[in-house]
């Protein structure tokens, strides 16, 4: 009974502190959503892949989203001709390099400061390397849903005269003219062009760039805010009560041998990384409640892995991309973090 | 707005309950927050420099929920309705009823759950033993604060940290107060003076204690009690190491406190 007062408490505890910033990163990433546009964002991009693995992994300053929000801003990135690492690189280190995390993990890790900066520098060292082996792929599109592949065959604003592209290409991607397609049309300002069978992100997307009434901005706005507290809420609710049931009712002897291993307790929170769907504003404090038992490299390793890639994360990545490139990208972002965190583990801390 | 539809009209719109249901969930939340601070909880909860985190998440949600009450009034006496929430940018891990049910029990569940400080099972659990005469902060910066007798359990330990030597503490003065942990190891009539420290939340609160050494005869307190312990500081064996305890001490039974926690 005392014990499952004590999780209660805890449980409790893990909710009231995550709650704030889980409600500042649904806010901000429902402003930028209907406020900021992409496309004179990608304008500045440089061509060179390192830097534009860079710039894609700090774009997250500007675009403070958790996981949960960037997947369909990356999806975004990529429709409007964004470079492979300018998408990969915002999509592995957003969730994590953002002002909103970077406080977060303060507020839980304010003992261990060294666990707040090199969550930012890991997540930027995998991020940028997974984004140039990706971009090294000159052509994306048989990595990604063919519904996006379609849309990414265009230039930006779309061309009528459509080129074949050289054979290779998908004989869908080939039909990119939008007014070849059938369906219904509206003329957009600019020359562009919205089917109104588009999928929605598309159409989202181009709504948002028209000016629309601030009042009607306002009102998506708060849907979409209402929207994502109910899914967060949700997972961060089991979360918290996953972290608590282990504080409280697995033996600390138990707990204890997993977590001391220089191995083990990496392998161990990676693979709860994995199951652990919480959000990267508040996973801080998820790991923080495991800091008296796990070594620093296993808090590394979910802090750094947890918001690239996890279970919640393969249903939002599946509407991305193709099972075999989200298994590269799972599988190389898994491998670095384990060889950052292990080398931590062994030589730092 | 310029004309307001009868009453008739709103009975026959059906009724936006996934609406209605969000609006329910965010003001029941904010008022779990609005709860734990009236009541003085959150100190059980948080550390209190960020409960003005969960302060401004109070109001946040009330605010969000009372936009979404007027939107859905707004929306039963104008003829064009709500309007589609939008969804498609979200592919969710929950099905929507799992996750607003969810939101909905844990609310009402918060609302009526009166949370409980963590007594001397949880400091077992969390390692008392591991952690005596560790603290976990290392600071760089110390000050000894003024006399003995007013330091509290936590300032024993840093300044412990800080100079290890027992001997240097013995004779001094000591009042400290906290709950009583019985610890298996040790001899009848020694037991534990302990309070959780808290960085963050409860969730990483440890715990630290000071050993207390009754005079032979005397019965032990029962555990968990919250006591006030006065007596002098002297110094013995326990656990086979040689350690500062507050001997001929002198045992007042106190409420248990708003704020259990020391920081």
């Amino acid at each position: 009974m005392v014990q499952l007062n004590n999780g209660i408490t805890l449980f409790f505890s893990l909710l009231v502190e995550a709650l704030p910033f889980l409600l500042l990163g649904v806010l901000f990433s429902s402003v930028l959503l209907l406020f900021v546009d992409e496309q004179k964002l990608l304008a500045l991009v440089p061509r060179n892949a390192v830097l534009a693995a860079l710039v894609g992994s700090l774009i997250g300053f500007m675009f403070p989203v958790c996981e949960c929000g960037n997947i369909p801003v990356a999806r975004r990135l990529l429709m409007k001709g964004a470079p492979t690492a300018v998408a990969i690189g915002y999509l592995l280190a957003a969730p994590t390099v953002n002002p909103i995390v970077f406080w977060a993990t303060w507020v839980a890790f304010r003992d261990q400061p060294e666990i707040v900066f090199l969550r930012v520098l890991f997540t930027l060292v995998v991020a940028i390397t997974v984004a140039v082996i990706f971009s090294t792929q000159k052509d994306m599109r048989p990595f990604v849903q063919e519904s996006l592949a379609r849309i990414m065959g265009e230039p930006d604003p779309p061309a009528v005269h459509n080129q074949p592209e050289n054979g290779k290409a998908d004989p869908l991607a080939a039909e990119t003219s939008p007014l070849l397609q059938s369906g219904s049309y509206l003329m957009q300002s600019s020359g562009q062009v919205l089917q109104l069978s588009a999928p929605p992100a598309k159409t989202l997307a181009i709504v948002a760039e028209a000016s629309q009434p601030l009042s009607y901005r306002l009102r998506m706005m708060v849907d979409n805010m209402v929207l994502e507290m109910r899914e967060l809420g949700a997972v961060l609710i089991i979360g918290s009560a996953i972290a608590a049931f282990v504080q409280v009712a697995i033996p600390r002897e138990v707990v204890l041998g997993l977590g001391q291993g220089p191995v083990t307790s990496i392998v161990a929170m990676m693979a709860l990384a994995w199951v652990v769907s919480i959000c990267s504003t508040v996973d801080s404090f998820f790991a923080l409640s495991f800091a008296s038992t796990f070594t620093s490299g296993a808090l590394l390793a979910f802090l750094v892995f947890g918001p690239m890639i996890d279970l919640k994360n393969i249903s939002l990545l599946l509407t991305v991309f193709k099972g075999r490139a989200i298994l590269y990208l799972f599988a190389l972002a898994a491998q670095l973090t384990f060889l950052l965190c292990l080398v931590m583990n062994f030589y730092v801390l | 707005m310029t004309s307001f539809s009868s009453p008739r009209r709103i009975r026959r719109r059906r009724l936006p309950w996934q609406a209605i249901i969000d609006c329910l969930v965010l003001l029941l939340w904010g008022l779990v927050l609005v709860r734990f601070a009236v009541t003085g909880k959150l100190f059980l909860l948080l550390h209190p420099d960020y409960m003005w985190l969960s302060n401004l998440a109070a109001v946040m949600l009330l605010g969000l929920g009372l936009i979404r009450a007027f939107q859905i009034w707004r929306s039963l006496v104008s003829p064009q309705g709500l309007g589609g929430v939008r969804s498609e940018e979200h592919i969710a891990l929950l099905p929507r009823q799992i996750s607003t049910g969810l939101l909905l029990a844990m609310a009402i569940f918060g609302l009526t759950y009166t949370p409980r400080p963590f007594t001397s099972e949880t400091a077992f659990q969390r390692g008392i033993t591991d952690v005596l005469g560790q603290t976990r902060s290392r600071p760089e910066r110390f000050v000894l604060s003024g006399a003995p007798e007013d330091r509290t359990i936590v300032d024993w330990i840093r300044t412990l940290n800080v100079y290890p030597e027992p001997d240097a503490y013995a004779e001094q003065p000591v009042k400290v107060s906290g709950f009583v942990v019985h610890m298996p190891a040790w001899p009848e009539g020694t037991f534990m003076i302990s309070r959780f420290v808290l960085t963050c939340c409860a969730a990483d609160a440890y715990p630290v204690g000071l050993p207390v050494q009754l005079p032979s005869g005397e019965t032990m307190p029962e555990p968990d009690a919250w006591l006030e312990v006065t007596g002098m500081m002297q110094t013995g064996t326990l656990d086979g190491q040689r350690q500062l305890i507050i001997g001929s001490p002198e045992l007042t039974a106190i409420p248990e406190p708003r704020n259990p926690y020391e920081y």
